[in-house]
C-alpha cells in the first residue's frame, strides 16, 4: 500500500524534499511508520522528538501514534505556523 | 469568503463584495511585509510564504465560521497571499462586516489572531543573497490564542 507524507518548513529545508511516496508491504501504525522512517534516516529522530510538531492525517491533526494507516492516506508533518 | 492568492488584491473591490445597507460596521486588518531583521542582524529583502493549501483553507473556514456565529457577522472575508513578498506588499487581509462596530472589530482581532496559531502557512525571510531564513513562531502570538479560546470555546 502507498501512503504519501508532505513535509513543511524546517523539516521539508531538512529533508531537502516537499514530499516523500511511501510504498509499505503490509499495513502499520503511525508508531511503525515513525520507526520505519527513523530507521532509513535519522533526521527523522530529531523530528519526531519535537514536540511542537504536528501530524496531520487526510487534513484532520492526528493524536493517536496507534492509529492504522490505510491505503491512500495522506500525511503531513507541520511545524509551528508563522502566517499572517 | 476565503482566497489563498499568489497575486496583490484591491481594499476597494473587496470591500464592495460585501458592502450592504444593513450593514453598519466594517473593520478591516491589514497586514503587510515591514523591514525586519535577519538572525545575523542583515536587513530582510522580503518574505516567502509556504502553505498547505488544502488544510489551510479548511482551518480558515472553521475560524470564518466560528467568528461569524459568535459575533453575529453578516460577512467576513479572509484572503492570504503565498509566494515570494517584496517590503510593503500586502500579505493578509480580514474583514469583518457587522450591525454594530464592537462585533466586528472583537471578531476581526480574534480571525487575524487565530490565523497566525492554526493555520498551516509558514514564513521566511529572505536575505540579500536571495537565500530563505525560516521565521519561528512568536511566543506572544500563542499566549494571546490563549485568551480567545476561552472566549471561542
Amino acid at each position: 500500500m502507498n501512503i504519501t507524507i508532505k513535509y513543511f518548513s524546517w523539516i521539508r529545508v531538512k529533508l531537502k524534499k516537499s514530499h516523500d511516496l511511501i510504498e509499505l508491504d503490509e499495513r502499520m501504525s503511525f508508531k511503525e511508520l515513525k520507526n520505519n522512517l527513523i530507521s532509513k534516516d535519522p533526521i527523522f529522530q530529531e523530528i519526531f522528538k519535537d514536540n511542537s510538531v504536528k501530524y496531520f492525517l487526510n487534513l484532520k491533526e492526528l493524536n493517536d501514534d496507534d492509529l492504522i494507516l490505510n491505503n491512500g492516506d495522506v500525511l503531513a508533518f507541520l511545524p509551528p505556523v508563522t502566517g499572517g | 469568503m476565503i482566497k489563498i492568492v499568489k497575486e496583490s488584491f484591491d481594499l476597494e473591490n473587496e470591500f464592495q463584495k460585501i458592502s450592504s445597507n444593513k450593514n453598519g460596521a466594517y473593520s478591516f486588518f491589514l497586514g503587510t511585509v515591514r523591514s525586519d531583521l535577519s538572525f545575523s542582524n542583515t536587513e530582510i529583502k522580503g518574505i516567502f510564504l509556504e502553505c498547505y493549501e488544502e488544510l489551510a483553507l479548511s482551518q480558515l473556514e472553521k475560524i470564518r465560521l466560528q467568528a461569524l456565529k459568535k459575533w453575529d457577522l453578516s460577512e467576513c472575508i479572509i484572503i492570504h497571499r503565498v509566494g515570494r513578498l517584496n517590503l510593503g506588499e500586502k500579505i493578509v487581509l480580514v474583514i469583518t462586516s457587522s450591525s454594530h462596530r464592537s462585533n466586528s472589530i472583537e471578531a476581526c482581532e480574534y480571525v487575524i489572531d487565530s490565523l497566525k496559531i492554526d493555520v498551516a502557512f509558514w514564513k521566511f525571510h529572505i536575505l540579500d543573497n536571495e537565500e530563505k531564513e525560516i521565521v519561528y513562531q512568536k511566543s506572544k502570538d500563542s499566549e494571546k490564542m490563549l485568551k480567545w479560546r476561552e472566549i471561542i470555546n
